[in-house]
């Protein structure tokens, strides 16, 4: 009486049906928002800058001369400080526009005594308040002083720069 | 016609539907791969080789510092060998870096 002709067209009908149920609820499910942040560009930037900023401190001027950085370090006045923090607000702050950025920083080198790792705190542009997003900057540097027990010699300290914008 | 059709919709949605975890997660390896760290590292291990030369007790406390400042600061395990003269006449020197993610391991040779 009847044939079952009809049957493939109805099963092929509720399968693509079915699929395209499970792609909207695919595309329903991909609410993630994906902001600029995210992507931490912005922070690998920062952090490029301030390594830059550093390798640039600590580079000999002439055959003769140590590094600023490392005379900053070795000599560690509070004089010194302020040249650091001259020195590194001005690199990192620079633009090709007129005018100047306006990212702030607090700097700090870890040094080792004994079977402990110490810090000093060198400058900050602003003081920390616990809520800026920062990133951190690192250099190490050769200086030739006493740090804790050990009389003067050649040691490695680490400088630590946290770097945010305002 | 029609279900073929809804096969390319479903691989389309799809393919956006992990667009975002794929982005995500490709820029945090970029971002986290420690290639400034290690160069540094490097540079302050190598610069260190010439006082293993002149003051050998000097050297062992730049490593002790370069490997407890690591330790402690950055969470990196570094070590690195008292260079060695070559049979080229060279200086040769192994280091070693691990952050527990990236491990770097190299043979150094001088110039």
């Amino acid at each position: 009486m009847g044939n079952t002709d009809g049957q493939f067209y109805t099963i092929e009908g509720l399968a693509a049906a079915l699929i395209m149920l499970l792609t909207a609820y695919l595309v329903v499910n991909a609410t993630s928002v994906y902001t600029a942040g995210d992507t931490h560009i912005s922070d690998m930037q920062l952090e490029a800058l301030g390594t830059d900023a550093l390798t640039v401190m600590d580079t000999n001027q002439s055959r003769y001369t140590m590094s600023p950085l490392r005379n900053i370090i070795t000599n560690g006045t509070a004089a010194d400080n302020q040249t650091f923090g001259t020195m590194f607000g001005n690199l990192i702050n620079n633009r090709t526009n007129y005018g100047m950025d306006h990212i702030q920083y607090s700097a700090s080198y870890s040094y080792r005594d004994g079977t402990d790792v110490k810090q000093t705190f060198l400058r900050a542009s602003r003081n920390l308040s616990g809520g800026e997003h920062a990133v951190r900057a690192t250099k190490w540097v050769f200086v030739n002083k006493q740090l804790g027990s050990i009389p003067v010699e050649d040691r490695a300290v680490l400088v630590e720069v946290l770097m945010w914008r305002d | 016609m029609g279900f073929l059709v809804s096969f390319s919709f479903f691989f389309l949605a799809l393919v956006i539907n992990q667009s975002t975890v794929v982005g995500q997660t490709t820029a945090e390896s970029v971002i986290e791969f420690p290639k400034n760290d290690i160069r540094d590292t490097r540079s302050v291990m190598i610069s260190s080789t010439n006082l293993s030369i002149t003051n050998p007790a000097n050297f062992n406390d730049v490593r002790d510092d370069i490997k407890k400042i690591s330790l402690n600061r950055k969470s990196a395990v570094v070590s690195y060998s008292d260079p060695y003269t070559g049979i080229d006449t060279r200086q040769h020197m192994y280091i070693y870096y691990n952050n527990g993610v990236t491990e770097f391991y190299e043979n150094w040779t001088s110039l």
